[in-house]
């Protein structure tokens, strides 16, 4: 890997213009990214409002070689995962922007508000119906699940 | 004793060599090359992606396959393309996010967006949609055909 591979400039400009311009409930450690362009872990407030108000938490974004061709790999960590219909126990978000519709168009500040978007349009706290089963089963890369692609009943 | 240099493939890929303006091809050495030579000057062969986030080598693509990209390479070539020169109308590249130089070798998508022709080439090869608007290309370009 180069210094001046298309996806490090890219990601590169991504995070200056994060820095400049975060969105609302959007914060990031820019010295950590500076460290490693390819693992990003972003701070996402609830929204106010919303049943997450008051509520903080963690998104890692993993890049490859080929973004932005290749979606990120995004997943919640850390000890706050949010109680949501389209959230798994272990972190995993099934939001099809993050596999069958993501464009190279979206960036990681494009994915930061569909993820705060899908959590304040959200009426009822509560965990996808098939949360145990899948935690038990799936891959831990969450681009892996197949099953996703035809998932647009929740 | 046997020959030691296989062949890579013994598939018909003339339709996916044939695209060296989208995806250069490895040239075939001509006549055997020493074993030394062999080893040094062995290129993998080109990747393409049938769909966004598969990636498959030119040998482990299916007939099927070979097709859908021939066809995308083929339409690809169809799309105008040109020179950036300066116009505030357009600014940016939204694939790399870099900002137009002049002289910048674009390529304009029927819908009207405009790309590096180098970054939208890239995506085309995966998907034919239009990265900031999602129309697929294809339809795009025979509805443009029919008005016209």
């Amino acid at each position: 890997m180069t210094e001046r591979s298309p996806s490090k400039r890219r990601l590169h400009r991504e995070l200056l213009s994060l820095i400049k311009e975060p969105p609302p409930g959007v914060s990031l450690d820019a010295e950590q990214i500076e460290q490693n362009l390819f693992l990003w872990t972003i701070h996402l407030e609830g929204a106010e409002r919303t049943l997450y108000e008051g509520e903080s938490f963690q998104l890692q974004f993993k890049f490859s070689d080929n973004y932005p061709f290749d979606s990120p790999e995004v997943i919640f960590t850390g000890e706050h995962i949010p109680i949501h219909p389209h959230v798994y126990s272990n972190g995993h978000i099934c939001l099809s922007i993050l596999t069958d519709d993501w464009s190279p168009a979206l960036s990681v500040q494009s994915v930061c508000l569909s993820i705060v978007s899908m959590l304040s349009s959200c009426k009822e706290k509560q965990r996808p119906p098939d949360n145990a089963f899948y935690v038990k089963t799936c891959n831990k890369n969450p681009k892996k699940t197949k099953w996703w692609y035809h998932d647009d009943s929740v | 004793m046997g020959n030691c240099l296989k062949r890579s493939t013994t598939d018909d890929i003339s339709l996916l060599r044939g695209s060296d303006s989208i995806r250069e091809a490895s040239s075939d050495p001509v006549g055997l090359p020493s074993y030394q030579e062999a080893l040094s000057v062995q290129v993998p062969p080109p990747l393409y992606h049938p769909s966004p986030s598969v990636t498959r080598s030119v040998t482990q693509l299916t007939e099927e396959e070979q097709i859908k990209i021939a066809k995308r390479i083929g339409l690809i070539q169809h799309l105008p393309t040109g020179k950036y020169d300066g116009c505030k109308k357009i600014r940016e590249c939204v694939i790399c996010m870099g900002e137009f130089m002049v002289g910048d070798a674009l390529r304009y998508l029927p819908c009207m967006h405009t790309y590096h022709m180098t970054c939208i080439d890239d995506w085309l090869m995966r998907s034919l949609t239009c990265p900031s608007c999602m129309e697929p290309v294809d339809a795009a370009l025979l509805t443009s055909y029919e008005t016209n």
